[in-house]
């Protein structure tokens, strides 16, 4: 009895943490008298997330999934081909990989209103820098995966004189593919902010354009409402990532769950 | 690679005329790691190859499996110069290298299938054989995780074994492997050999392991790697735990002990 108690404890040990901290937070609010274009209440928050319409909300964040969605499959489509190239060729490696570093090194948010006047209006601004955002540790993590293929693998490709693109699909691919799928899991969140900061600078619609707007209002409560909704959306699209590698690649999880 | 030339009758399986080979390391200099290695190894034969590290063991694999060119002298298999990587030689690695995504029995096959895209009937039916014969018929649809270090080399043997090469290289097979399961696996490898006769050429750094194996030993020195002697073991087959206890497994191993601590041999 005792232990099946404590084992539902465990269990819920992260929500009941969770459920305690809105509630100091509420409390705190309501007995300082925080004014909530400070810092809103939660129930505030709630009670405004229901005060925009349901159509409004499906239309910011369609117009952020649809941009994040894109420039991440563009990195991926994109980042994983040439990982695979510089990860066989010692030439394109020593040529590229500079190049790749002053652009992981560029900060985005900077380069981001540069990319608006260049690309214009619509989605493509946004795309090319959620893609910016994504696309370097998608890069970096497959290399390291491709070039951790034990040697003796490749060795046996050659004896059986196998070419090099079946010694790529055969071998090195499947042995990057954790790697591959923590850049992933880590790539999708970033292109949820890649598509935010895109909208700060220039967009009429998403989370990040109705956070930029709300707050602009002093809507404040508002603005943490689509904030709640984008963590959402971000932790969704982890797990599905997660997901995909669990029914695909069960073979690729770490044994013990961390 | 589609040529399979047919084991002529007194030609030896693998010869070495003066092979040398020289690497360059990337600050320039040169290192020799084989310099004049000259040996003939007869159909069938089981030759071990003994020295301290660094003596180029593995390089001298490495050029009869045709994944490295020798810069002197010249490597033949069966009359003809080693010119890639052939067909009638397969490979055993140090470390079982399985693909941990694929369950045993298509580790087995995975040689055909990575070579010609798939795996026919006859081909499948052959693992299963083999997988038999290293004693895993029941574990052929675990994966290589679960299996044991001496279970997951057996699938390795059975996968150099799966197109029946006449020549088999094996690298220091049985190195990562505790004693125990070492003993066990140089009786199991000798049951398959004596099963399928194989020309093996057996690189590693256990004396007795050399001594229960093989027919000859090559002992080779380090830096550069030559052919210090060839010992003709001449203990009797089928060689047993008895064999262990001969005396002339003794003379011969503190010979070859002799040999490999020679000081010139650790200069």
């Amino acid at each position: 009895m005792r232990r099946t108690l404590l084992s539902a404890l465990d269990r819920g040990a992260p929500l009941i943490a969770a459920l305690l901290l809105l509630l100091i937070w509420e409390a705190a609010c309501r007995l300082l008298t925080v004014p909530s274009y400070l810092l809103p209440t939660p129930s505030a928050i709630v009670q405004s997330a229901f005060q925009v319409p349901l159509s409004s909300w499906l239309d910011h964040t369609w117009a952020t999934l649809r941009v994040s969605l894109q420039g991440y499959a563009l990195a991926v489509l994109i980042g994983i081909p040439l990982a695979v190239a510089l990860a066989n060729s010692r030439l394109l490696s020593r040529a590229l990989y500079p190049q790749l570093v002053i652009i992981q090194s560029t900060p985005i948010v900077a380069v981001a209103p540069i990319i608006v006047v260049v690309l214009g209006a619509g989605d493509a601004p946004r795309v090319v820098i959620t893609f910016l955002i994504t696309f370097f540790p998608i890069v970096v993590s497959t290399v390291t995966g491709l070039l951790a293929t034990p040697p003796a693998m490749m060795e046996l490709s050659r004896s059986l004189g196998a070419g090099r693109l079946r010694a790529v699909r055969d071998i090195q691919l499947p042995f990057a593919v954790p790697y591959i799928f923590s850049a992933l899991r880590i790539s999708v969140t970033l292109a949820i902010i890649g598509a935010v900061v895109a909208e700060f600078v220039a967009a009429e619609n998403g989370l990040g354009f109705f956070i930029a707007f709300s707050t602009s209002f002093f809507k404040v409560p508002q603005a943490f409402a689509a904030l709640v909704v984008l963590v959402s959306l971000s932790l969704a699209l982890f797990q599905l990532v997660a997901l995909t590698q669990r029914l695909l690649f069960p073979w690729s999880l770490p044994k013990t769950e961390p | 690679m589609s040529t399979r030339l047919e084991p002529g009758g007194e030609r030896p399986a693998i010869r070495f005329d003066r092979v040398g080979q020289v690497f360059t390391s990337s600050d320039g200099s040169r290192v020799t790691a084989l310099d004049e290695v000259s040996f003939t190894l007869r159909r069938h034969e089981f030759v071990a190859v003994i020295g301290p590290s660094g003596c180029g063991k593995s390089t001298l694999l490495r050029i009869i499996a045709g994944l490295v060119k020798p810069t002197h002298g010249q490597a033949e298999i069966y009359g003809l110069p080693v010119a890639g990587p052939r067909e009638e030689v397969g490979i055993v690695f140090q470390q079982p290298t399985l693909l941990p995504w694929l369950r045993v029995r298509d580790n087995v096959t995975f040689p055909m299938k990575h070579k010609h895209g798939r795996v026919s009937a006859t081909e499948k039916a052959r693992a299963e054989e083999l997988l038999e014969m290293v004693g895993l018929r029941d574990f052929a649809h675990k994966r290589p995780d679960e299996l044991s270090g001496g279970m997951q080399q057996r699938v390795g043997i059975a996968r150099a074994l799966l197109h029946d090469p006449d020549i088999l290289l094996m690298d220091e097979p049985f190195s990562a492997l505790d004693a125990l399961t070492r003993d066990e696996m140089s009786f199991e490898l000798l049951r398959i050999w004596a099963e399928r006769p194989k020309t093996v050429l057996f690189i590693t750094h256990s004396i007795p392991e050399a001594l229960l194996l093989a027919d000859r030993i090559l002992v080779m020195s380090a830096r550069p790697g030559r052919v210090r002697e060839i010992i003709d073991v001449g203990l009797a087959r089928p060689r047993s735990m008895k064999t262990l206890s001969e005396p002339r497994f003794h003379d011969l191993a503190n010979q070859i002990r002799a040999q490999v601590f020679r000081p010139e041999a650790l200069a």
